[in-house]
């Protein structure tokens, strides 16, 4: 279903959607980040990227599985959690992330499929806003199987034409959305799908940023586990988790056992972000730590992301929106990484 | 003026020798304006270095992973690594002198003259530039700094990107060195705490409201920490077992270890996490701003410890990193030391 949609309507379209939670991007201080969004009016969508993907909605960075407590008669009394059923609409996601989800859909789904991570994702209706400009100056998405008007992983996808947006729905879930603001919505025309075309092209060319060759770097990758490389690359890293906390893909969690009291006993099992960057991420409980220094760790993140994630489910583990890069507090660039990864020895 | 072929003939000089193990210095990225660290082992990569307002990293920090390295290792290399700091930088030197975290010995100091100016705010240098690339930043005549963007130079004066610490700063020219390049300028601030001002205006309540809001926001990438040289603990109590676990640790060992702060990114657990950060860089932090600087969530950290270096100045009469021999803050007692905050 294509449609048009004037600028000036598109808060009406939203107040129609009020059974839903709304989320878009806002501008706190100098950084724009998703938040519940309360009026329609308040939905800016004239920024950049945001500094957390929606990944914090669908994955949040702490999540209550269970309440443990000791009941009266003294027996223990366990309590599931669950995501509320919360229908809810995501606005402004950007292509990269919209692709990031349906690459954490595959770890949190196939053979288990976990619960939590699908109440969320399954209640969520995802807007996109296809990126006139890239975002930032490290946008990379070409490279990574994706482009600034992809449309895998979305719900709609939305172009900025100016004065109004071409709009795209791509799901039943997505036509849902349409059909509630279905006053509001034009038929395109002809020249509005020109400027689309037009638009989608230009985009494209504004993405500066390539991974080149990047079929060469998997099989490399294979070859330089034991690679003195990664000492010398990590030497400036300062093994914080910026990288991975705003990698849109990037998944792993640790479950731990909060104790609010011990006497009688009351707590709450929860599942919080976990990153390859921490000093006790696989730390045995024997001491042990196959990954103990700085070198192994930044060696996990980009054999995850450029290897065993594409030897397991043929793809990169990447969607290039440049978070890590522009972020990185010691200018750390995978696209560099790489680059000297695709070209070692050679 | 840092003439850059002096510091690069130096850096090979000392390479050449062989008495240094490698420099700790900054290159220009391949990618934009900014400098990244650079790590210098072969004399011919000394053309690498560079000195220009981009290079906003305090480098001291990876003196701390240069000992860590060093005591893994079954053969260590034990001459002294060299390092390129700035004024601020070397106050941070100063203090891991203090506390006796490294040997004089062990670091060759080549500090740079901030020329009177400082290093660049990115952001408000982006903001200046409306849009527009900045491929060059450089240091002009006094005050000034030199913009390339797009094959156009531009001049702007200093004061208006300068990062908020160099407006602040004490130290625009290092304190501590083996070889120093470029001139002495003095430029005192007229406020040095200037920065704390607004907060320290509110009352207790409008207080609490802004480091509830400001706090919520972060995400515990630990970036504040783990970029801080003063943040060297072989065992920070925010990572959940990072105490020295061994083959022969028992189990009654580990149980007993008590977990201070949750994983929850919550209000509580990040005021636990910045507090005790703030509190454990009482009298040691020498404001390089590095912490502010690397949280991706814009969260002024910095505020934390500039009202603490404000209280060791009023309460004690102590400013941090200027003399080696002089024992730290905490390790100092005076008879007539103020007492009357303690209830």
């Amino acid at each position: 279903m294509q449609k048009i949609l004037r600028k000036k309507s598109f808060p009406q379209w939203v107040k129609k959607l009020e059974s839903y939670k709304i989320y878009a991007p806002a501008k706190n201080g100098d950084v724009w980040n998703y938040e519940a969004v309360n009026h329609s009016e308040d939905i800016d969508l004239d920024y950049l990227n945001s500094v957390l993907s929606p990944k914090k909605i669908i994955f949040p960075q702490r999540e209550i599985f269970l309440e443990f407590s000791t009941s009266n008669d003294g027996n223990p009394e366990i309590n599931e959690v669950l995501p509320e059923e919360n229908p809810s609409v995501i606005f402004g996601v950007r292509p990269c992330d919209a692709k990031a989800l349906t690459l954490t859909d595959s770890v949190f789904g196939g053979d288990f499929d976990d619960l939590y991570y699908w109440r969320r994702r399954d209640q969520a209706i995802l807007v996109g806003l296809a990126c006139h400009n890239p975002p930032s100056p490290n946008c990379f998405c070409l490279s990574v199987n994706g482009s600034p008007h992809s449309k895998e992983g979305l719900d709609i996808l939305m172009t900025d034409l100016g004065d109004r947006y071409y709009v795209e729905s791509l799901t039943e879930k997505g036509n849902k959305l349409l059909n509630l603001g279905n006053k509001f919505f034009e038929e395109p025309k002809a020249k509005d799908k020109k400027d689309l075309e037009k638009i989608n092209l230009a985009s494209e060319k504004k993405i500066k940023r390539r991974i080149k060759e990047i079929k060469k770097i998997p099989p490399q990758l294979k070859e330089m586990f034991d690679s003195p490389f990664w000492d010398e690359e990590a030497m400036s890293c300062i093994r914080c988790g910026i990288c991975t906390y705003l990698c849109p893909t990037c998944h792993c969690f640790d479950i731990s056992d909060e104790v609010l009291s011990s006497s009688p006993i009351e707590g709450k099992r929860v599942r919080t972000w976990d990153t390859c960057q921490f000093p006790d991420f696989t730390m045995h409980s024997s001491g042990h730590n196959p990954r103990p220094d700085k070198a192994s760790r930044l060696r996990q993140r980009i054999l995850h992301k450029f290897q065993y994630f594409v030897e397991r489910y043929k793809n990169y583990q990447c969607t290039g929106c440049g978070r890590c890069i522009s972020k990185c507090p010691v200018g750390i660039d995978i696209i560099e990484v790489l680059d000297k990864v695709r070209d070692y020895g050679t | 003026m840092v003439n850059l072929e002096d510091l690069k003939k130096e850096a090979k000089r000392i390479l050449e020798e062989g008495k240094i193990k490698y420099i700790i210095g900054y290159e220009r990225s391949p990618n934009g304006m900014m400098s990244m660290p650079a790590f210098i082992k072969n004399p011919e990569d000394a053309e690498r270095l560079t000195w220009d307002p981009s290079c906003v990293y305090n480098l001291t920090r990876f003196l701390v992973d240069e000992k860590r390295r060093k005591a893994k290792e079954k053969k260590p290399d034990t001459r002294p690594v060299a390092i390129v700091v700035k004024g601020c930088d070397s106050r941070a030197v100063v203090v891991l002198l203090q506390e006796k975290f490294i040997n004089r010995e062990d670091v060759y100091i080549l500090g740079v003259s901030c020329e009177g100016a400082g290093v660049v705010d990115e952001k408000k240098l982006t903001e200046k530039l409306k849009g527009k690339k900045a491929d060059k930043i450089e240091f002009s005549e006094k005050d000034h700094f030199l913009i390339t963007s797009d094959g156009e130079k531009i001049k702007i004066p200093a004061q208006e990107i300068l990062a908020e610490r160099c407006l602040e700063c004490r130290a625009n020219f290092p304190v501590i060195y083996d070889e120093v390049l470029g001139e002495k300028v003095e430029r005192r601030p007229e406020d040095p705490f200037k920065s704390i001002e607004r907060i320290e205006s509110l009352s207790k309540e409008e207080r609490w409201a802004f480091w509830k809001e400001q706090l919520d926001k972060c995400i515990r990438c630990y970036a504040c920490r783990s970029v801080c040289p003063m943040c060297y603990c072989d065992e920070c109590v925010v990572d959940t077992i990072s105490f020295a676990v061994a083959a022969d640790t028992t189990a009654e060992e580990k149980a007993q270890k008590i977990k201070w702060i949750e994983r929850s990114p919550d209000s509580s657990e990040n005021f636990v996490y910045h507090l005790v950060r703030a509190i454990h860089l009482a009298g040691r932090c020498i404001d390089c701003g590095e912490c502010e600087r690397a949280c991706p969530l814009d969260i002024p950290v910095r505020l934390l410890n500039k009202k603490l270096e404000k209280e060791a100045k009023e309460l004690f009469d102590y400013e941090v990193g200027f003399d080696p021999e002089k024992p730290s803050l905490a390790s100092s007692f005076k008879d007539d030391d103020p007492e009357d905050f303690i209830r």
